[in-house]
């Protein structure tokens, strides 16, 4: 019996991936001026398929080959943007674009603590028979 | 990488941002200065200072813990740092006025080849850049603030 | 024109048809009995977990600090049923005492 799979280990995933996002938009903000900087990010469906079970099954028939295996721990993969502009120092930053993303992650790391929070509240007043 | 990671990085931002605007400022109160330091017995002007800024590399603690698995992201970093703070190569600017007292023959001072408008729009590019970490310093400390409000 | 087809979805899984066997009283109680102890080791692995998640953060290594609090919760929520189960077992079981014979 599993009182927490589902729902809640999804939130959970979420909020890892929303933590490791805000990790990268300070990362990137605070070197807005540093020449030859490039802005990095999150990847966020790497984060998500082994929420969504999708992960293949494959044969390695070579030791080169990625290994698709469930027991990786899901860690959202941290790479540099790409089709960015650079100004002429180097610098890949759009600080309107950061910007932006720090509210949108704010907005969606609020809701996702809402939402654990209703659920383990309901899952205690389930447990105590409504009383 | 504590649970505090993203505000070092910040704090490291305004640190750096604070020391730009240092610096700026030391330039532009020194834009008149013909007698900044004393080379071979003779006065030589100031010269403009810049600041080298680059990534500040992840702790020693952090690479380690991403090379015993036991992190679950790949290290992303810890901010910025001053590394240098150079002198501009530019030459002097020359200005015709004899009567100056450290006019050469000619009639020509050597003046600091400090720019106002290039310094002002220094201190407004770092004044934004500060306002943004402080920003992002707020937001991080929401979320941490949210976080424990898990259950409540 | 493009011709579209719908294939029943259960032939995309393999659904399996379950059995259920009935069990003897024998069986039932100790299936109960492993299940009660699986179920309190479950909540001591949970109250464990949140204690070295809660170490952690104390001594400021490697965590996250939402990761303490949902683990901290689970254990809490964990801990609850569990309580409540043991009360609900021990009303049965004085239930039981008081009938008339």
């Amino acid at each position: 019996m599993d009182l927490f799979s589902g729902t809640i280990s999804n939130l959970d995933k979420a909020l890892n991936y929303s933590a490791t996002k805000q990790k990268v938009i300070s990362q990137n903000i605070a070197n807005v001026d540093t020449p030859n900087y490039k802005a990095k990010d999150v990847s966020f469906k790497a984060a998500f398929n082994e929420a969504l079970g999708e992960s293949l099954i494959t044969n390695r028939t070579n030791v080169r080959h990625f290994a698709f295996d469930k027991t990786n721990h899901s860690s959202s993969t941290i790479m540099t943007k790409n089709q960015v502009s650079y100004n002429e120092s180097g610098n890949s930053v759009d600080i309107d674009q950061e910007m932006t993303d720090l509210a949108t992650n704010q907005i969606y790391n609020n809701a996702l603590i809402e939402r654990i929070s209703g659920k383990f509240s309901s899952l205690q007043n389930v447990i105590r028979g409504g009383k | 990488m504590s649970i505090f990671h993203s505000m070092n990085t910040t704090a490291s931002a305004l640190t750096a941002q604070r020391l730009r605007m240092d610096i700026v400022s030391s330039n532009m109160a020194n834009a008149d200065t013909t007698r900044a330091k004393l080379v071979d017995g003779e006065w030589v002007p100031y010269r403009r200072k810049t600041v080298v800024m680059e990534p500040k590399e992840s702790q020693f603690s952090s690479l380690l813990q991403v090379a015993m698995n036991t992190s679950r992201d790949q290290e992303v970093g810890s901010g910025v740092k001053v590394t240098n703070i150079l002198e501009d190569e530019t030459p002097y600017e020359l200005v015709y006025d004899p009567e100056h007292p450290d006019a050469n023959e000619e009639g020509y001072v050597q003046m600091p080849n400090v720019d106002p408008l290039r310094e002002m729009v220094d201190l407004m590019s770092a004044t934004r850049s500060y306002e943004a970490n402080v920003t992002v310093l707020n937001a991080s400390k929401n979320m941490l603030m949210k976080a424990l409000e898990i259950g409540k | 024109m493009n011709h579209v087809t719908f294939s029943p979805v259960s032939s995309q899984f393999n659904i399996q048809k379950v059995e259920a066997k009935p069990l003897t009283p024998s069986e039932a109680q100790k299936s109960f009995s492993s299940f009660l102890k699986d179920s309190i080791e479950k909540v001591n692995e949970t109250q464990i977990q949140s204690d070295t998640l809660t170490e952690k953060l104390a001594l400021g290594q490697e965590v996250d600090l939402h990761e303490v609090m949902i683990a901290s919760q689970k254990a809490s929520v964990t801990m609850q049923l569990t309580l409540e189960i043991r009360n609900k077992a021990v009303e049965a079981y004085q239930e039981m005492m008081r009938m008339q014979v």
